[in-house]
Formats: structure tokens, sequence, C-alpha cells
């Protein structure tokens, strides 16, 4: 069995020109975790997930402190919405590099690829490099487990 | 003519290094402490006996003692507990948290190594201030304010002081009697200071009142068990500090005591206790020592005494005034430790030719502890808190440092003058 077996294929994507603020819509409008950023061609440049943006609105001492059970209410923080020219700026700038896999990669490759790079989405593409599906831990794992019966 | 030039191209060399920051400061003086010894043995005037010999033992076994205890504490939770508990006590009023924060980190870091106790505080800090809707940069700069400020009020609240105590031979007494009136008038004054200069930050903001009733300190203390044993150990080392004098014990044989017995009665992964102790400090102040106890035996330090006690015709009063001026502007710009240990052999050899030294002890540590102070490189716990700020929607620049930390360094040397001046026959003996 292959990865594109039970890649989506209704993938949603973003282009390199958009801003935070498009990947904020297509975040909400299609409750998705992940997008890739694609180029004018279709090949994926980097991805964005939900937890590069939600980043945004943590503050940088989360990652400074071991817990943070002392705080039984984040106050100002449940209400942070980002300043205007943040979300105006390109997504490039939070785009991070993006692992892919061919539409031909094994399963439990990549399985082993997602652990590896804690991914929970994992966009896939054809052998010209252009995006052409998306498969998430869960989809690759249940067809995995599904040989098993 | 040679050793004197060469050990002090090698010393200047050093502290430039350190200043530009071009190299981490630790390597630049184990390579200087290299090259001294080099050129000693080259020239013949430094040998490996004398550059051991020339250690401060006494000072790498006080401050290796504190650190032991420290990284016992760290994880535990305590400091985190206090800077929560402090907030809460705050009631959501903005001053009284720079008050609370400040008085916090200053108490703990007058007993306790100030940069870790920065380290811990500060992140809370930050959380706490954003989550309160606050701008942390006024709370960080008072910390490492506050923290450097109250440090120098005791033998073991500032690297200077354990220089110049161990050296000098005064006691956690003379410190409590001497330095503590001194730095609590100043560190009130810097407190009223950062109040005014901050006023417009404090009084706008608008806090959260719910969540700072719902902080909860207790949550943060993840080891009480071992936090409350840490803590009677180091209090019982602190009636020790007391007491070494009149019982004729080192306060290194009290620090690593308490280390000893603290580690015996809580048994913590030693692994774990050894890598939390800043190792690359001790070597800094190790090489330190040898690259001076070089300038020393080079004859450079002499010269140094000679052109000092051509200044000491002036009234003593204002020779001690001039040099806490000096030490606080050179320590606001390089390190304060290698200038500590640089003055230290150069006030001692003032008092083996007449000159009394034990003022210039006094002038050495407040010009030292409250130099620091001035720029964001004046001190550890001042690059600490502005490193972290970055990572937050408030950084500190360093114009932003020089604007309230500059004043704050102006105002405690003026203090410390003023008193030193006016109470010098307190400072003689």
């Amino acid at each position: 069995m292959r990865i594109s077996d039970c890649m989506k294929k209704n993938v949603f994507s973003i282009p390199a020109t958009a801003t935070v603020r498009d990947a904020v819509q297509l975040f909400v409008s299609h409750h998705i975790g992940l997008l890739p950023v694609l180029n004018p061609d279709n090949h994926p440049v980097g991805v964005v997930g939900l937890l590069d943006l939600l980043e945004l609105a943590l503050p940088a001492a989360i990652h400074m402190l071991e817990d943070v059970d002392f705080i039984g209410d984040f106050g100002a923080l449940e209400t942070y919405r980002p300043p205007e020219e943040v979300l105006a700026q390109p997504i490039t700038r939070l785009m991070r590099p993006g692992t892919v896999v061919r539409a031909d990669s094994g399963l439990v490759r990549a399985y082993a690829l997602m652990l590896q790079h804690k991914l929970h989405d994992l966009p896939v593409v054809d052998a010209e490099g252009r995006l052409i599906g998306i498969a998430s831990r869960v989809d690759i794992g249940t067809l995995i487990l599904s040989g098993w019966l | 003519m040679a050793p004197l030039i060469l050990s002090s191209i090698v010393f200047v060399a050093c502290l430039g290094f350190i200043f530009s920051e071009k190299l981490n400061r630790t390597i630049a003086a184990l390579a200087g402490a290299a090259l001294m010894i080099g050129l000693g043995k080259l020239l013949g005037f430094y040998s490996e006996t004398e550059a051991i010999a020339s250690i401060d033992w006494n000072t790498l076994g006080l401050l290796m003692g504190m650190m032991i205890l420290v990284a016992m504490l760290e994880p535990t939770g305590f400091f985190q507990y206090m800077a929560v508990w402090a907030s809460r006590l705050s009631k959501g009023s903005p001053f009284r948290l720079l008050v609370l924060l400040g008085s916090v980190t200053t108490v703990l870091s007058m007993f306790l190594d100030n940069v870790t106790t920065v380290v811990l505080i500060a992140p809370v800090t930050i959380l706490i201030s954003e989550v309160l809707g606050l701008s942390p940069a006024p709370f960080l700069i008072a910390e490492a304010l506050l923290s450097n400020t109250g440090g120098v009020a005791t033998l073991v609240g500032d690297p200077p002081n354990v220089l110049i105590g161990s050296a000098a031979g005064l006691s956690f007494n003379d410190f409590l009697t001497h330095s503590l009136p001194v730095v609590a008038v100043a560190w009130l004054a810097a407190l009223l200071l950062l109040n005014l200069m901050f006023r417009k930050e404090l009084r706008g903001a608008r806090v959260n009142q719910e969540a700072v009733a719902r902080l909860q300190p207790e949550e943060a203390l993840n080891d009480r068990r071992s936090a409350v044993r840490i803590l009677i150990v180091i209090g019982g080392a602190i009636v020790f500090f007391f007491l070494h004098s009149l019982l004729h014990l080192t306060p290194s044989f009290v620090a690593l005591s308490a280390a000893a017995v603290a580690l015996l009665v809580v048994r913590p992964p030693l692994d774990d206790v050894l890598r939390r102790v800043e190792w690359s400090v001790l070597v800094f102040f190790g090489a330190l020592f040898v690259m001076v106890g070089g300038l020393e035996k080079a004859g450079a330090l002499e010269s140094i005494v000679s052109l000092f006690e051509k200044g000491a015709t002036i009234p003593p009063a204002l020779f001690g005034v001039l040099l806490i001026w000096a030490v606080a502007i050179l320590s606001a710009v390089v390190d304060n430790v290698p200038i500590t240990i640089a003055l230290i052999p150069v006030i001692q050899g003032l008092g083996e030719n007449g000159i009394n030294p034990e003022p210039l002890w006094w002038a050495l540590a407040f010009g030292a502890g409250f130099g620091g102070n001035g720029t964001i490189i004046g001190s550890s716990a001042n690059i600490v808190v502005a490193v972290m700020s970055e990572k937050t929607r408030h950084p500190i620049s360093s114009i932003l440092w020089l604007r309230r930390g500059l004043p704050v360094m102006i105002v405690t040397c003026l203090i410390a003058s003023l008193i030193f001046f006016l109470a010098y026959d307190l400072f003689t003996g």
C-alpha cells in the first residue's frame, strides 16, 4: 500500500504571496491543521501550521518555564489579538521548511517521517514535485492497521 | 621592562575581548592565563607554582558551595514560588508588583547567586506581566537593577564582595555593618527612581484583577519537602556566616559544609546538581587570579600602586569617593570581576606602603556593585533579563537600559559617595 491510497486529494494550500490574515481565514473556514505554501508552479516551498500561528498568541515565557500550572487565569492573553501589521505580513515570514513525500512512498516510511519530524499532516507530491494531496497520522495509521485484520 | 609591558598587554587584550564580546569571557581569561604563564616562564617572571598560589581558593570555595546550594534549590520551584507569591500579594497594583518582585529578587540575591535568581524569576515575571496585560520591561529592569544594588549589602551577595571579603579579611558582619546601611538607602532611592521613571507604564496600566486572584503560588513549588530542607540548611549557613570570624571559620568552609549537609539530607541526583553548577564562572575566576598574579609578579601593579599613591596625597575621603566613581564607570562597561581582581593587589600594595586600605575596600565594593547598573552589559543579571526580553513583545534595548539604568547607577553612586564622605570614620576600621 502507498500513501496515495489514503491521502486526501482535496487539499487546501496557500500561495507564497498570501498574507498571515489569508492563512488565518483558510484555517478557520476549513478547520484544518496544516497549509502547504505553494509557488506559482504548485510546488510546495514550505508549510504553515495552525500551531505556528497560535505561537503569536502565546508569550515566549511559556517556553522558558517547565510548567505554568500556577497561572489559574491567562487574563489578558486570552483576548490577545496580533496587531494589524503582523496579520498583514507575508505568510512566508511564518513559513517553515516542509517535509513532503512522493505519492508512491510506503506507509510505514511516511509514518516514520511524521514521527521523526513531529508532524501531524504530510503533504504528498507527484513525480514532478507538484502538490497532489495530504495525509494525516490517522489516515496513514488506520490504513496500516487495516492490513492486520 | 619587557615582562611589565607584555603582561599588561595580555591583561588589557583579555579585557578587550571580554568587553567586545568577541570571545566567551571564560575562554578569553583561560587563554590569557595560559599566555601569562607561558610568558612568565619564558621571561622568568612567573612560574606554574606561583600561578597556582595566586588563586584565591577561599573565593572559589565560597562560590562553589553557594552554587551547589542554588543548584539544589533551583528544581524545587522555590524561586518561581516566591515570584508568584509576590505577584499575588501585589493585588494587581503595578507599582506594588514592581516593589514586591524587586524586593523578592533582591532578598534572594543578597544570599544566593543573583544571576540564577534573575534567570529563574524573570520568565515568571514575563508571563505574569503579560497575563496582567502589562509590559514586562519595567519589572525585568527593576529586578536586575535592584538585585545588583541589593547584592552589594552582603559578603555573599555579589562576586566582587566575595573577592574583596576574602582578600581584605572582611567578615560577613563587616558587610552588614558597613555596606548594608549604605545599600539600604541606595536601594530605596533606586526603587523610588524606578517608580518615577516608569510612572507612565505603571500608572496607565489596567490590570486584570481576576487573573491576579487566580495565581496559585503553591502550584509552582514542585518539591516542597526538598525546598524546606535546603532552605533550613541555607538558613544555618547564614547563621554560621554571622559567626564565622568569631569561630575562626572561613566563609568557604561554611558554604562548602552547607552544600555537603544539603546533599546529605536531600540526596538529589548528583549529576543533575553538578550540571547546574556554573563551572565556567569558577574557571573564569581561577584564570583571572592566575592572570593578575602574573601582572603582580611582572611588577605591572607596582606602577599602578605608585600612581595611586600620588593620588592618595589628596584627602583620603575624597580619594575614596574618586575610587567609587572610577570603579563604577569601569564596571559599567567592563565585567566588574576582572576590575576587582586587578584592583585588589593594588589596594593591598597601598596598604603595605602605609595607606589605610580599609576605606578603599568599601569604595571598591560600592563602585563595582553599583557601577554594573549603568549599561545593559554592566552585569550578568542585566544581560540575562535583556536577552529574555527579546523574546517578548517589549524587548529591552541598550538605549532603554541606558535611560533607566544610568540614572540608577548615578544616584546609587552619589548616595554611596555622600555617606562615604560624610561618615568616613566609620569606614576606616
